[in-house]
């Protein structure tokens, strides 16, 4: 079958991040202030310090919250750029 | 002059592709319906997986599932009879264990080498039967299996199952794109999610959803008198390629009411899929004077979840398949979603990594952003003059050298 890629991406990749706190390197995207997506790697998941397995069922915020502010300082910071930052 | 346009760019013509959908049916437990119903002493009649099957328990109690057309003459062995632990066909009487071999054969002296039917992992829990599906035939993956239901029917403080079933005629990957249609749950749900988030790792895929209700578009719910919903919290999560556990808060004018909603399906082939779901509800700790008053409500969520799942259908059977979905910024990761749902379809030591890797996707409109907005222009502005004095001091030696 094969899926296709995500036509979103073509126009913008997803960028690396790292946690400021563990090992883990993810990829993110902002495509607005409100919208984040992070791709994790099997590496990027041994190296992180705080996931635990089944986090994503319980509903549990899935992103830890250090990296969530990994993820915020990259933005702050200028290295992560939010797509769509004059819509909010 | 020809008016033959070979646009470019924007002005390129976007073609939808699709290819026909998969002749092979997904890996994993797949609910087939209320255990209560295969309890009644009769063969059961499933249509699935392009073919069909006979689903009946035994003097143990044990659910059996079996091909349901007879080795023998083809007959159909989910209109015959339960004759002790074994189906009797209708045709010749010829009596099949759960084990997949012939028994019996009541006017043969003895039963014919090979007289062996294929048999199908099923199990009982939570009030659901499961049958397991995988296109190698392997036994059922550990990984893959079901978890127990925090709440719902098992716990004697919760509602029985209300429960519903109904035909698609479509392939069963549309229902699967819902789980990360954020826009459709505004556009034809009528609900307005204030934070979403999706999560894609290993065999589940998990949408967690907090919204509030569009009042004035509910009319179809006022019409059966179902209660006023204020909003909801919603975390739902397939496990594995078909059997969605949602716990389910609504939040009603008189408080909140703890649900878990299954919504499930199995293929009928690759063209229909039947879709099966559920509700069970936490009844009140305040008993109302009527004891069946919760049951009565839960039928009524039910009703509810039909109404939605009619939208969806009417959706659905209009759609084009489309392998190409052109998406916008606002559009959940549906890409990603079908990569997820892409590893249910292969062999399992073709399974890749990408598939199973933990992708998330969050959309939380509740998080005020002015602060963190303003913060952001203030260190580009304090970025830019450091930037500025910088090349202005490098500037001066330069002119002076020069």
């Amino acid at each position: 079958m094969g899926v296709r890629p995500d036509n979103r991406l073509a126009d913008a990749p997803m960028h690396p991040v790292a946690c400021t706190s563990c090992a883990a390197r993810v990829l993110v995207r902002k495509a607005s202030w409100q919208q984040t997506s992070v791709q994790w790697s099997d590496e990027a998941m041994a190296a992180c310090s705080s996931w635990s397995p089944g986090s994503a069922v319980k509903g549990l915020p899935p992103v830890c919250d250090r990296l969530r502010d990994s993820i915020a300082q990259a933005v702050v910071d200028g290295t992560l750029p939010v797509l769509a930052p004059e819509d909010d | 002059m020809t008016a033959v346009h070979n646009g470019t760019g924007a002005d390129e013509v976007r073609h939808i592709e699709f290819e026909a959908a998969p002749a092979r049916y997904a890996r994993g437990w797949h609910c087939i319906g209320l255990e209560r119903e295969f309890r009644d002493g009769k063969p059961h009649s499933i249509e699935a997986f392009g073919t069909k099957l006979v689903v009946w328990a035994d003097s143990q109690g044990e659910i059996k599932v079996l091909d349901a057309y007879c080795r023998h003459m083809g007959g159909d062995l989910s209109q015959g009879t339960v004759k002790g632990d074994e189906v009797a066909c209708p045709f010749h009487d010829w009596r099949w264990g759960g084990d997949g071999r012939c028994k019996q054969i009541p006017y043969a002296r003895r039963v014919p080498l090979r007289a062996r039917t294929r048999t199908w992992h099923a199990m009982a829990q939570d009030g659901l039967v499961f049958v397991w599906h995988d296109h190698e035939g392997n036994a059922p993956i550990p990984e893959q299996a079901i978890p127990l239901i925090d709440g719902g029917p098992s716990d004697p403080t919760w509602t029985d199952w209300a429960w519903a079933t109904t035909v698609v005629n479509t392939n069963c990957r549309e229902i699967i794109d819902n789980v990360v249609d954020m826009a459709h749950f505004f556009y034809v749900h009528h609900a307005f999610p204030t934070y979403f988030k999706n999560t894609f790792e290993g065999h589940t895929a998990t949408q967690l959803q907090k919204g509030v209700n569009r009042d004035d578009m509910r009319p179809a719910e006022v019409a059966i008198g179902a209660p006023k919903r204020l909003g909801n919290t919603s975390v739902a999560t397939y496990h594995g390629p078909s059997f969605m556990i949602d716990d389910l808060i609504y939040h009603y004018e008189h408080g909140d009411t703890r649900t878990v909603l299954i919504n499930c399906h199995y293929p009928i082939d690759e063209n229909s899929f039947m879709l099966l779901y559920g509700i069970s509800m936490q009844r009140p700790e305040v008993q109302d004077d009527d004891p069946a008053a919760a049951d009565a409500l839960a039928a009524k969520m039910v009703a509810t979840v039909r109404l939605g799942f009619e939208q969806d259908v009417e959706i659905w059977k209009n759609k084009t398949r489309i392998d190409n979905p052109l998406l916008c910024e606002e559009d959940g990761p549906v890409y990603q979603l079908r990569r997820w749902y892409e590893q249910f379809y292969v062999d399992v030591d073709q399974v890749t990594s990408e598939m199973t890797e933990r992708f998330e996707f969050e959309l939380d409109t509740t998080k005020p952003i002015e602060a963190w907005q303003r913060e952001v222009e203030e260190n580009v502005a304090r970025r830019a003059e450091a930037a500025a004095a910088e090349a202005a001091a490098a500037a001066v030696p330069q002119t002076q050298d020069a």
